[in-house]
């Protein structure tokens, strides 16, 4: 059903990326001679300094939205595009450098397989070079627990945005998705709905330039805020 | 009538004038002026009818009748609070979608000129 013909989105949501974006797009334009219909589509979730200007020196869709809505909102915004002019696979792919082009591939081989709906980037299903701060760390595996228990399902990397879905689940996004900390809670609402989710080996960067999203202070409210959505979603 | 009964009921006047000039400029949706209509008749039949309180407190056995009076504030108060983080969440929801939606189709203007000057 999925091959290397098939319409392939990638979204970068992108907030104050001007140091790294022109960097992964030429990395991800480089995939273009891989994939006959491969498009790139950067979401600048409401910019302060010239990421915008930057990704549009590129042949790549800019959408610029208004002001911040965050990471969840810009995603979902891919989504939307996504589904509007009828894409059949959509990769989320960070701006920031963390992501590898060279794993994409990877990434995309279950759906051609037809052996996943949605598939996962994990820096955990094996060993990797990654090396990402411990209270990161402690997080995921707080995630893994909770969802472990809450869904039965191992999710070994379940704050990793590195996703890659097919046409059923970009149409399920484009008409819910979380604001923010998107990524733990949508494993289980598509777990709930029978969706089959794999994960894959990938390797993670630390970030090339630019802030994260998430600072230490952001992180309390980021655990309570993700366990009370997935324990929601899993009421439902 | 002592003068606070006066004074509040002077207060609760300006209140309800300046709800109205709000709904008059547009500024207050009708339905929400209903509520504080509501409101300002009701503080203002309380502020001149003490009784009418102290009767109230008796029969719910609250030996101080102000106290009455708060509570009733305050749980109006959390019930206002609580529907307008409701209604909050409601319009944030939309905002989102709009933008979005605002969003796209820029994108897809900006596309069409483009096409149009080549």
């Amino acid at each position: 059903m999925y091959n290397r013909e098939s319409k392939i989105l990638i979204i970068v949501p992108s907030y104050n990326e001007s140091m790294n974006i022109e960097q992964t797009l030429t990395h991800l334009s480089q995939l273009k001679t891989h994939f006959a219909n491969l498009q790139i589509c950067v979401i600048n979730d409401g910019s302060h300094d010239d990421t915008s200007q930057k990704a549009k020196t590129f042949d790549v869709v800019v959408i610029d939205l208004p002001f911040n809505l965050g990471i969840g909102s810009a995603v979902q915004t891919g989504y939307k595009y996504a589904f509007k002019n009828e894409y059949d696979i959509a990769i989320q792919f960070d701006a920031d450098g963390q992501h590898n082009v060279e794993d994409l591939i990877d990434l995309l081989t279950p759906i051609f397989e037809d052996e996943a709906d949605m598939v996962v980037g994990s820096r955990f299903v094996e060993k990797t070079d990654y090396k990402g701060a411990i209270t990161r760390r402690i997080g995921i595996f707080y995630f893994y627990f909770l969802l472990k228990v809450l869904t039965g399902k191992r999710f070994t990397d379940p704050t990793s945005g590195y996703r890659a879905k097919t046409k059923p689940v970009i149409k399920e996004f484009a008409e819910n998705y979380p604001k923010d900390y998107p990524e733990p809670e949508v494993l289980v609402s598509l777990t709930n709905k029978k969706y089959r989710i794999k994960e894959i080996k990938v390797n993670m960067k630390d970030r090339q330039g630019g802030k994260s999203s998430i600072n230490l202070v952001k992180s309390v409210y980021y655990m309570g805020k993700v366990s009370l959505s997935i324990i929601m979603q899993k009421l439902k | 009538m002592s003068s606070i009964n006066w004074l509040s009921f002077a207060v609760v006047v300006l209140f309800l004038c300046a709800v109205l000039e709000f709904a008059r400029r547009g500024i207050l949706e009708i339905k929400y002026t209903i509520l504080w209509l509501i409101t300002c008749v009701v503080m203002m039949v309380l502020s001149l009818q003490t009784t009418w309180i102290e009767w109230l407190s008796n029969i719910t056995g609250v030996h101080y009748a102000p106290s009455l009076l708060f509570l009733v504030a305050f749980l109006f108060s959390l019930v206002l609070i609580f529907d307008l983080t409701r209604r909050i969440s409601n319009i944030n929801h939309k905002v989102v979608s709009l933008s979005q939606e605002h969003a796209i189709l820029l994108e897809k203007v900006e596309k069409l000129t483009k096409e149009e000057g080549n």
